[in-house]
């Protein structure tokens, strides 16, 4: 009786699940798997795609290339998001609502349109070169699109708010009687930053950092529109393997390499930091 | 620290107030843009019109586009929120291991950088046949919006409690009158913020629709992203505001949603 109860509900739990899971298996698994299999099936031999991306000038710079910005763009979401965290965490009332919005806002708008809207404000003759020029700043029009410049504003603007929201996390469970006690304490206001808050600010820094790294290592449209060819990265080279040259077996190594660099870096994070599990609810 | 210097508070302020100015402001130079009465786009405008929205509306191609795009969002999103809501309840009930395991199969397709996503859903649309079709933009949005309905359904699914079920169904009511009368009721605001979600991840996804959309049954970004590359028109300009109305629509009816699901009326 009692198992034939059991059985029937681990039967519907089962049903809950196999539409969702067989849809997955059909429009994601299975599509990778295939994808990953044509980087070992190549006609010239099974590791020639990963030798060729390795071993190629072009490629590596390709690589070090994706690395460089990523690590750039996560560098200066850190420094950014400092002040715009610390004061989230302090302010109240409608003040905090519209700070906390200001960072949500960009989450709601598609990355493609941010991307455009910065075209037209990088621009050579955009508004931003004109007040530079205006200002004395710069004498004439200076490239900020289509190289890395433009990539990295582009990229820091739709990544800074994966910064700023574990930073803010991070602060607001920071017990305010630590930095009393430590001032009553005698510590001076860079110690007590030094030895208390910052410390207590790390998991949220590391889970931001964490966040912003990954992304940008998989970015596509941001550094495909404001780099262009002068700054390809990783993302795009795989896009023109398969649009340009349909060299399959080059975007399908290409793919897995990027994929587990990423698993990679999240197995690592995981591994160090005690990410708590509430920590991204919010 | 609990009382910082005048200096650093005035400081902290400016740059908060600054970086977040730096977030905001940008998004909002396509909405000038779309006004402008040149044919190519200058900022601030020297002299504003409406014209490109009528070339907008009268484009065949960029009709299509928009149209395209709310059939794929509307299909995407009704395979997500059924799909989604299913598995999340079946999730509730697994355990441990299981329940990890499983939750993380359904959360992937956050995790795998979506162009690597977009090659093999083109590889495969192309082997099958769905290469340049509604459907499978649809299927490809399905999936990168599927997380979106588990972890939104799944957060309301905490606000059930299990002795309701047990209570409902000890009562004489079938899985069926359980679901509808005591989990639907409680789990809606939470599919509906997933829907919401699942609209939005749909209709502003570029790298998979570019992928699939072949050359006949672009979406709105698609011809979005061929245009830029084309050339820079004030038109591009009108889709973006489009895209940033629709938006801030949806995130007005998300959190409209969301503040009546913590009004305890009931």
């Amino acid at each position: 009786m009692r198992s034939a109860v059991t059985s029937r509900y681990n039967m519907q739990t089962v049903l809950l699940l196999a539409p969702a899971l067989l849809v997955l298996a059909a429009v994601f698994v299975i599509p990778l798997g295939r994808l990953f299999s044509l980087a070992f099936t190549d006609p010239a031999g099974t590791w020639v795609p990963f030798q060729t991306l390795l071993t190629s000038p072009v490629y590596r710079q390709v690589v070090a290339n994706t690395l460089v910005v990523a690590l750039a763009v996560t560098a200066i979401c850190a420094v950014l998001a400092w002040p715009v965290a610390y004061v989230l965490s302090r302010l109240k009332g409608v003040w905090f609502v519209i700070a906390l919005y200001g960072v949500l806002f960009p989450f709601w708008i598609s990355v493609l349109v941010r991307t455009f809207s910065w075209m037209l404000l990088l621009e050579r003759n955009g508004p931003l070169n004109r007040m530079l020029a205006g200002s004395g700043m710069t004498d004439g029009p200076i490239a900020l699109l289509f190289n890395n410049t433009g990539v990295m504003i582009g990229m820091v603007h739709v990544l800074l708010p994966y910064m700023i929201l574990p930073l803010y996390s991070a602060m607001t469970r920071i017990d305010r009687r630590l930095l009393l006690a430590s001032d009553g304490l005698g510590a001076g206001l860079l110690d007590t930053f030094r030895r208390i808050y910052l410390p207590l600010c790390l998991p949220g820094l590391a889970g931001g950092a964490t966040f912003v790294f990954l992304l940008s290592l998989g970015f596509f449209i941001t550094p495909a529109l404001l780099g262009g060819a002068n700054a390809i990265t990783l993302s795009m080279l795989i896009a023109s393997f398969v649009n340009d040259r349909l060299a399959w077996s080059l975007a399908a190594a290409g793919s897995l390499a990027l994929l587990l660099i990423v698993l990679l870096i999240m197995g690592l994070t995981a591994k160090m930091l005690p990410l708590e599990k509430g920590m991204f609810a919010k | 620290m609990s009382k910082l210097p005048l200096w650093l508070r005035i400081g902290g302020n400016s740059a908060a107030s600054l970086v977040l100015g730096f977030l905001v402001l940008p998004i909002l130079a396509v909405v000038p843009a779309s006004f402008n009465k040149a044919s190519f786009i200058y900022l601030p405008p020297r002299a504003y019109s409406g014209v490109w929205y009528e070339r907008f509306l009268e484009d065949a191609e960029w009709r299509t586009s928009l149209l395209n795009s709310l059939q794929v969002a509307v299909l995407a999103t009704a395979i997500a929120v059924v799909l989604g809501t299913l598995a999340a309840i079946g999730l509730r009930r697994l355990e441990g291991r299981w329940r990890a395991g499983i939750t993380a199969l359904f959360l992937a397709p956050m995790i795998v950088p979506v162009v690597v996503t977009a090659v093999a859903l083109y590889r495969s649309a192309l082997d099958v046949g769905l290469s340049g079709s509604i459907l499978g933009m649809s299927l490809g949005h399905m999936i990168l919006a599927l997380p979106f309905v588990v972890i939104n359904v799944g957060i309301a699914l905490r606000g059930v409690d299990e002795n309701w079920l047990k209570a409902a169904s000890g009562l004489g009511g079938g899985p069926w009158t359980v679901f509808r009368t005591i989990t639907l009721p409680n789990i809606t605001p939470g599919i509906v913020g997933g829907a919401v979600f699942s609209f939005i991840t749909s209709f502003d996804e570029v790298v998979v629709a570019v992928f699939l959309a072949g050359y006949s049954n672009k979406t709105l970004p698609v011809k979005i992203w061929e245009s830029i590359r084309l050339e820079f028109t004030p038109v591009i300009a009108v889709a973006a505001t489009m895209m940033i109305v629709l938006a801030i629509v949806l995130f007005a009816v998300a959190q409209l949603v969301s503040s009546g699901r913590e009004t305890p009326t009931k």
